[in-house]
Order: C-alpha cells, then structure tokens, then sequence
C-alpha cells in the first residue's frame, strides 16, 4: 500500500492538513473537555462568568453528591443492560435481514426495501402515544422489554448491513460454499457475519449509543428513579434548586465515559474488518 | 440438519423485521393516520376534520409553512454540508501513514457522544450576545462587528447549522470510513499502476467506489435533516419561544412536538408528520435517482 | 403497493370506531363508585413530580404528624426534570392512561387540561376539593377551574411576583425602588442605578437583567386575557401594548443588561453586583439563597412590584389522572389534600425548598412573620403573603401555551428587531386567531 501513503504524504499536503486535523480536535474535542472540567468544579462555582477552563479537585465530592441523589449503580446498570441487549439483538437480526437483501434475489425484493426505507421517514415523534398505550395493554410498561424489543429488527439497521454486505461480500465465495453443501445459515454464520464486521462494528456503535442516550422512551416506560436508566435519573438533578449541579455534572461525564469505551471497543473491529477484506483476491 | 432451500432463506432472513414491525409498528402508523383526521387533544377526539387539518397547515397556519423553509435551509447546510467534510475527512483517516488516526476517529465522534445537557451549555456560552467566547473573538481578535446569534433571525440558521454540523460530522466520518474499509483494495492497487495520483485519484476512484454508502449517508441525513428537532429546540429554548424571533430556528419538527405536547393539538401535528412523510419519501426518491444518474 | 390502501382504509376506519367509543367511558369512575378512604388498609402511591418537589415532599413525610396520620400508605416517586416530566405525563394521558397516581404539573401546564382532559375531576364528589380549598388562595383555585365548575387540580404551592433587590447599590445610587407608583418612575430610578465599575467606560451595573423580564406582570403573568369564558377570543390590545411599550421603555433606557436567563452570565450577574434588581416569584429568593447568590446574603431585599402590580410567576399543582384505579383514587387524595391544605405539610414544604404556601391560613403563621437573615432580617414573607392574597383571579384558556409561546417572540421582535409595538401586536393577534380553532 505505499502508494496509497505517498499520494497523501507530500509534503506539502501535509502541514496543512495535519493542522486543519489539529483544528477538528480542538473544535469537536473541547465540549467534551469542558464537561470533565466541569464534573471536577465544586457545584456552587458551577455558573461562574468566565467560565473555568482548568480542572478543579472536587471530582469525588461531586460524585459522592451524585451518589446521594441518584442510585446511580442501579441507573448505570440497567442503561448499560438495556443497551448491551438492544445491540446484541440488533446486530444479529439486522445483518441477517441486510444479508437477505445484499445477497439474494427474490420476489418482493424491491417493495421490502422501499418499504424499510420509509419506514425511516415516518416521523417518529408522535408515536410514542400509541407505543405506550401498547406497551401498557402488553404488560411490558415498567421492564426493559419497550426499549429492546420492538427495535431489534429495525430499517436502519437492515439497510445499514445491506449497504456493507453488498460491497464486502464476493458472490463467487457464496457460490462456492454452496457447491460445498454449506446451508443458507450456514453461510449466514460462517461467511456473512465474519466478513461483515466492519458494518457490524458500525451499527453495533451506533445502536449501544442510541440506546443510552434515549430518553423520552425510557422516561415514559420506566417509573420510579431507582428503576430507569442514567440519562434520565440525573435529569432529576438539571435546575434543581439544593441539588448538586457538580454531581449532575460528575454524572454526566461517568455517563459519557462508557460509550467512550464502546466505541473504542468496536472501532478496532472495523479495522479487523479491513484485514479480512484483504485476504481474498 | 434442515436444508433452508436457497429459495426460502431471504424471507426467513427478512422475517423478523416484518413480525416486529406488523406488532409494533403497524398500530401506531394506523393511530396516527387515524388522528390526524381529528382535533384530538388530551381529552381524546373532539371533532372529526377530514382533510382540514391538512388544508389548514398548509394554507391558512401562520407557521408551518414557514417551518419548511427553515427546515429546507437547515438541511443543505446543516445536515447535507456534513458529507463535504466527512469524505475527505474519512479518506484521511483511513490512510495508514496519518499518525494518532486512532485517536483522531475517537475524537471526532465525540460531539455525537457528549450529551445533550453538555452542547446546550457549551453552545449557549459560545453564542452569548455580551459575554459570549465566539463574539469575544469576532470583536477582540478580528475586529468584526457582534452577532446575535441566537436573537438575530438572519444568524440564528448559522448558529443552528453550526451546532448540527458540529454533532454529525464525525458521525457520517464513521460511516464513510467503515464505508471504505470494504472497498476491494485490488481496485485501489490497479490505478496506482495506472498512474493515478492523489486528489484525481479519490475524485475518480475513491468516490464512485463509494456511492452506495454515500446514498446511504445522504438518505439518512435527509430523513434527519427534515426531522431536525433538538438542535433548534436547545438553542431556542424550548417550547417558552417559538423557534425564537421571527420563528427563525422553528424546523417543522420542533413545530410538530410543539403542537402536540405543548399546545395540545395532536390531529394536526400528526397531520403534520404525515405531510413530511410524503416530503421525505420525496426526497428520498430524487436522492435515489440522482444517486443511480451518477453511478452511470 | 396499491393493493394495500383498500385494507389499509378500513383499518383506519374501524380504528376511528373503536378509539372513538372507548375513549370516554373511562368516567365511570367518578362519583359513587370510588371506594371510600380506608385508614386500617395499606396503599402504595406513586407519585410523579419535577425537579425539588420529591425533596420536598420526603420531608413531609418524615414528619410526624404526616406518620401518624398515614401510617398505611407507602409511597414511589418518579422525578424528572421539569420539561421531561411533562412531556411524560402529556404522553401518558394522551394515550389515556394513566401510570402515577398523583401527578405534580406546574401552572403552566394545568391550562392544558382545563378543558377536561386526563385529569379526575376534584370538585366533584368524593372529593368536593372546592370546600376542601376553601383557604387557599383564590386565584390559585380559579387557574384550576374550568368553565363548567371542574376542579383539575389543587393548587400546593403559588409563586408571587415581587421585586429583588440589592439594598447596598441601591442606597449607594441615593434612590430607592420601595413604593414606586409605575414603571416610568422605576425607569427613572433604573437610570440612577446603571454603573461602570471597572471603569473601562463600559457599562457592567444594570438594573435588571433583561426588559423581557418585566413583560409578563402586566399580563397576569401570560394566564388568560386573550379569551373570555365562553371561548371567544378578545383583543387586549391596551394590556398587550402597554407591556410591550413598558419593554421597548426599559430597553430605550439602556437600563437592562441584555442577559439571557439561566445562561452563565446571568447567573453569575446576581452574585457579583451587575444585576441590581430582578422582578421573580417568591422561590427565586431560596435559589438566590441556596445557591446563586451565596456570597451577598443579607444584602438582598424584597419590595413589591411598581404600582402593586400583581401577577404570579410560577405554581405547583397536584392531579390524579383520570385513569387512576378507582380505590386508589380515595387515598391519593387524602394524600393530596395534606399537601396542600394542612398548614405543617405548607409549612415544610415552605422550608424545605422555599416554595410559597397556596394556604392561606400558614400566612398568620409565626413562621410567616420571621425575618429572613439572608434578607437582612426582613419578613420577607409577609410581602410575598400581601401579593398573594390580593392577585386576582384569571380566566385561564387552553391556548394560555401557545398564545405565550407567541408573545415571547413579541417581545423580541420589539426589542431586537426593532419592530414597532403596534405592529408587533398585529403579528402576534393573526398568529393566535390562525392557530384558535
């Protein structure tokens, strides 16, 4: 691949182009910073004008605060439950209904997927009305069920891996595990789930993401503080009038932090991604 | 063992999504198709309307029309200008000579991590009138005259769009760079042979090759775009203003929600969804047929 | 895809039918069929508020009184933030349900359900919530009231407007903002308050903190005035005008800061001087002292409004959704009824997170005639008790939201974009009619 690297890598390019890097960190990266800046601010110095720029020492005062406003392990842990499940299932139906459509012909093909397609364009906001007086006649208001199940073969999803699977698989290759007797899930397991990671990788991201950040499901279907997720048990604390705004704050980052690690987590898995494309051809 | 006939298998595949989708999708696209022949409130129906309320918005409502224009605008250059960074900023990356690219992809993404509580704070500080860090350089560094970013109905679109452009790029960055990953490295090896260099390069290759994954991209910032609702609602406080003077930063969106919840109209704002349904699916079709036009 | 419209038409249809029917027969548990208070049975109550008023209630509950008398009820809240916990409980009654028993709403939101949507009727029997409120504050009560008599809600806390103000700059500016008889006369004396402190030529001591802020009292704090009782729409052309003439005034003055409420600038405005006066209901006094403001205790006063105006600017009420189970319903409102109209239950509750009582038997209450040490020493709460009982009574409309929303972009338009008042008001009474339906 040195060719690749030499077309980028003159010189000349690349000052430039690191800098204009360098200004992306610095414009996407600052938010970021000044929220742990702001979850090591003791709370009554939170709204001071200029606004701090360094960090402070109380992180673990504003944690213990947090930690006597919410039960945060609990709210942790059922957003991080909530979310794991919701991605598991989410990869595994949608790679396999993004299989179907990439890789097979089949009648009805182009109306399913017109279909999933405006599926997404239906406005969601109105639905929650409906999806809750559903969620109550099914029983399921107050358990995780809401906010796993009806979202695990959903149209982003399928159309997402359908995009990846059509570029990353090579007909020739299913072909030839047909010939060798592999059954049609055989192939779903052993050729399209490896060779797809890098979509995989993508929606797996993008769904545990989503699923913790969700809020007005979780607000609507999950009563009681100690029994919802994060992002809406420290919503308790915004505008309170005694409440510690550096635990909120505290809060906040803690709650950033493993979305941090997921991605992390999965960005390695689109590289790997990369490595398996290479091997064939 | 069973043998799933080839024949069978893609509908076996599919089916979950049209289960789940019969269970819980089906009954509330029915519900609200249903109400927005109504005035429907709180209370339940009040009054049949027919195709009023769909007349009403969009003839008569001081707002909505209005809405589809901020929402227009918003979309070019809030959610569709995100792909004129995101590509060149994914090819980039994707090239392995580029040193911390890992580093790199963590930090742009980000913005679309950091929660919402964050970015209103932080844009709130950055756009202030008086005190703010964004005038504070526009008048102390490069000597320009103040803006009211968030009061201002002329700069409220750029403060919007900023904000949007600021939270997605790095998200659709993510996405093109997945995108190349699978794209087949032989291509790649056959033009360098050819000769091929750099800039010409990507034009020519790197970005046909990546067409299905742009017209994927570009669909859902479409469909995000004309859905664009808490960026605007943040920044214009809420349901207190109206998307602010002039309803500037009023999307449709933000006028659906508010309709519904705040002033308890939910015939008319499911009305409205459904109007930027038909808009959507719209686009999306042009999307696509511009998309085909290209691959040629 | 064509095929699927016929069918799909008439699910619609039969969904129509079936949503229609069954959307008003939930009623039947009103009236006899509530099962009456049993104080030997146990209950469990969910209770469903916004951002302090768990703290606030907890504490209640801790008392002794409160356990004595409720020894068999055990209680769940669900707290959010203040727009979450309504979005919440506008979903859940849309969708004619109903998930706590007792839900907290902010008076702003109460106009919504006036018209009778979701919320259990509490005048009527068992409750007979108007006898039972006989001593809270009447427009509290009214604010409530739908046209035919219905009580949604009861009203647990109230929120007075009175005028905050920083004694040492005032008196240092030789002027004095007690008793002034209009907003001209405050003008005047907002000019005498407007300083330069780090002398950079810059003005950085206003009066107040926005012009904004003075646009609602005149407009009984945004409830009602644009509707009448039967529904028809008014044109208040003087009060509007005069609100916003009152807004253009202050700005053309230069005496207001321009800050945005709630921003860093602003908050930090309290504390250090740049803001000498601020028009806020009485709870904005506990935020200034709990936590905006720490540093100035003692320097802060409380004086009415210029020419006694009277307006509320805030206000907690308590419902039960009308899709409460039946036997819960009695104990729910036995519940709600301490709340709010038993003095120690105001009381605590006053201490607690400084919400102002709605009863006012608490006003004669030795607490009330305490000075308030980061007042100074002034009894605070007898200014805010003398507003209280004189604020008049509103006929609040179910486009009370809207129409304000509406407003707001009024006032800016006037003050940013240098829109003519009279103009202004045009805009803003199409606006309103177009969305009245």
């Amino acid at each position: 691949m040195k060719s690749f690297n030499v077309s980028i890598a003159k010189a000349g390019v690349k000052i430039p182009m690191y800098l204009m890097l360098l200004v992306f960190v610095f414009i996407f990266g600052f938010p970021f910073y000044y929220m742990f800046v702001l979850a090591t601010v003791p709370g009554t110095q939170m709204y001071q004008n200029p606004p701090h720029i360094f960090f402070k020492t109380s992180f673990f005062e504003n944690v213990l605060a947090l930690l006597q406003d919410i039960p945060f392990p609990v709210n942790f842990f059922n957003s991080f439950g909530i979310a794991a499940l919701s991605t598991v299932t989410v990869i595994f139906f949608c790679t396999m209904g993004g299989f179907a459509l990439a890789k097979y012909e089949f009648k009805g093909k182009k109306m399913i997927f017109f279909f999933l397609l405006s599926t997404m364009a239906i406005p969601p906001f109105l639905n929650i009305i409906p999806f809750f007086k559903m969620m109550v006649f099914f029983k399921w208001y107050g358990t995780w069920l809401p906010l796993i199940i009806p979202g695990m073969a959903n149209a982003f999803g399928i159309l997402l891996m359908t995009q990846f699977m059509q570029g990353s698989i090579p007909d020739a290759l299913l072909d030839a595990a047909r010939i060798d007797g592999l059954t049609e899930f055989g192939i779903l397991r052993h050729i399209a789930f490896p060779l797809s990671k890098s979509g995989i990788a993508v929606l797996g991201i993008m769904t545990f993401i989503n699923s913790w950040n969700n809020f007005l499901t979780a607000l609507v279907m999950l009563p009681n503080t100690d029994k919802t997720t994060l992002p809406v048990a420290l919503s308790k604390l915004f505008m309170q009038m005694d409440g510690d705004r550096g635990g909120l704050m505290a809060g906040t980052f803690l709650a950033v932090l493993p979305l941090i690690i997921v991605f992390v987590m999965f960005n390695k898995q689109i590289i790997s991604g990369l490595a398996a494309g290479s091997v064939k051809g | 063992m069973v043998e799933t006939p080839k024949k069978i298998a893609p509908y076996l595949f599919i089916s979950p999504f049209i289960i789940l989708f019969a269970v819980f999708g089906l009954f509330p696209i029915l519900y609200s198709i249903t109400i927005s022949f109504f005035k429907w409130t709180v209370a339940g129906p009040q009054d049949f309307r027919g195709f009023q309320n769909y007349i009403t918005l969009l003839t008569s409502d001081p707002f909505f029309k209005g809405s589809l224009r901020t929402t227009f605008l918003l979309l070019v250059f809030g959610s569709l200008a995100q792909h004129v960074f995101a590509i060149p900023l994914a090819i980039i990356l994707n090239d392995q000579a580029v040193k911390g690219r890992g580093f790199l992809k963590v930090l742009y993404f980000l913005p679309y991590i950091t929660s919402t509580v964050v970015i209103a704070l932080v844009f709130n500080q950055l756009y202030e009138q008086n005190y703010g860090w964004l005038n504070y350089i526009l008048e102390n560094w490069l000597n320009l005259p103040k803006v009211n970013w968030v009061k201002d109905p002329k700069a409220i679109l750029a403060s919007i769009s900023i904000m949007v452009n600021w939270r997605f790029i790095g998200w659709n960055t993510v996405i093109y760079l997945a995108g190349l990953q699978s794209i087949d490295k032989a291509l790649y090896e056959a033009a360098d042979i050819d000769g091929a260099v750099g800039f010409r390069k990507h034009w020519h290759i790197t970005v046909p090759l990546l067409l299905p994954i742009i017209f994927f991209a570009v669909t859902l910032s479409i469909i995000g775009g004309m859905q664009l609702f808490e960026e605007p609602f943040v920044l214009m406080r809420g349901y207190e203003q109206m998307g602010g003077p002039s309803n500037a930063g009023l999307t449709s969106a933000y006028y659906l929600l508010a309709t519904g919840f705040h002033f308890n109209r939910f015939g008319k704002a499911s009305a409205m969804a459904w109007i930027l349904f038909a808009i959507i699916m719209f686009m999306t079709w042009l999307n696509k047929v511009v998309t085909d036009k290209l691959q040629k | 895809m064509r095929k699927m419209i016929v069918p799909i038409l008439l699910i619609c249809v039969l969904l129509t039918g079936v949503l229609t029917s069954c959307s008003k027969d939930d009623k039947s548990a009103e009236g006899p069929s509530i099962p009456a208070y049993d104080p030997e049975k146990e209950y469990s109550l969910s209770i469903g508020c916004y951002g302090d008023l768990e703290r606030a209630y907890l504490a209640v509950m801790e008392t002794e009184d409160f356990k004595n008398t409720f020894p068999n009820i055990t209680f769940e809240f669900q707290t959010a933030d203040f727009n979450g916990h309504h979005s919440r409980l506008t979903t859940v009654l849309a969708a004619g349900e109903a998930t706590n028993d007792i839900e907290a709403l902010e008076v702003g939101f109460v106009a919504k359900f006036v018209e009778g949507g979701g919320l259990t009727n509490l005048a009527a029997a068992p409750f007979n919530g108007v006898e039972e409120g006989k001593d809270i504050v009447g427009f509290a009560m009214s604010n409530a009231t739908t046209q035919d008599g219905r009580l949604v809600a009861m009203p647990v806390d109230i929120a007075p407007a009175v005028m905050f103000y920083r004694k040492s700059i005032v008196d240092a500016a030789g002027v004095s903002v007690e008793n002034l008889g209009s907003w001209d006369e405050y003008i005047e004396v907002g000019r005498e308050l407007l300083g330069d402190r780090d002398g950079d030529g810059k003005i950085d001591q206003f009066a107040l903190p926005n012009a904004n802020d003075v646009a609602l009292t005149p407009l009984s704090g945004g409830k009602g005035g644009w509707f009448d009782d039967a529904g028809k729409p008014l044109e208040p052309k003087d009060k509007f005008i005069t609100a916003l003439t009152v807004v253009k005034e202050i700005r053309e003055a230069g005496i207001d800061g321009d800050l945005t409420a709630w921003t860093g600038p602003w908050t930090q405005g309290f504390a250090d001087g740049t803001i000498v006066t601020t028009i806020n209901g009485a709870w904005f006094g506990g935020a200034l002292k709990t936590w905006m403001a720490t540093d100035t205790a003692g320097d802060w006063r409380v004086t009415r409004l210029p020419g006694n105006e009277l307006a509320a600017l805030g206000g907690t009420y308590l419902s039960i959704p009308e899709n409460v189970s039946a036997d819960q319903k009695a104990a729910a409102w036995e519940v709600i009824k301490y709340l709010c109209a038993d003095p120690n239950a105001q009381l605590t509750t006053f201490e607690a997170i400084d919400a102002f009582p709605a009863l006012t038997t608490v006003y004669d209450a030795p607490v009330m005639d305490e000075g308030v040490d980061f007042f100074g020493g002034q009894k605070v709460r007898q200014i805010y008790a003398e507003v209280a009982r004189d604020i008049p009574n509103a006929a609040v409309s179910e486009y009370d939201a809207a129409i304000l929303s509406i407003f707001n972009n009024s006032i800016t338009d006037v003050l940013v974009n240098d829109v003519e008042v009279e103009d202004a008001y045009q805009t803003a009474l199409n606006s309103v009619l177009a969305i009245a339906d």
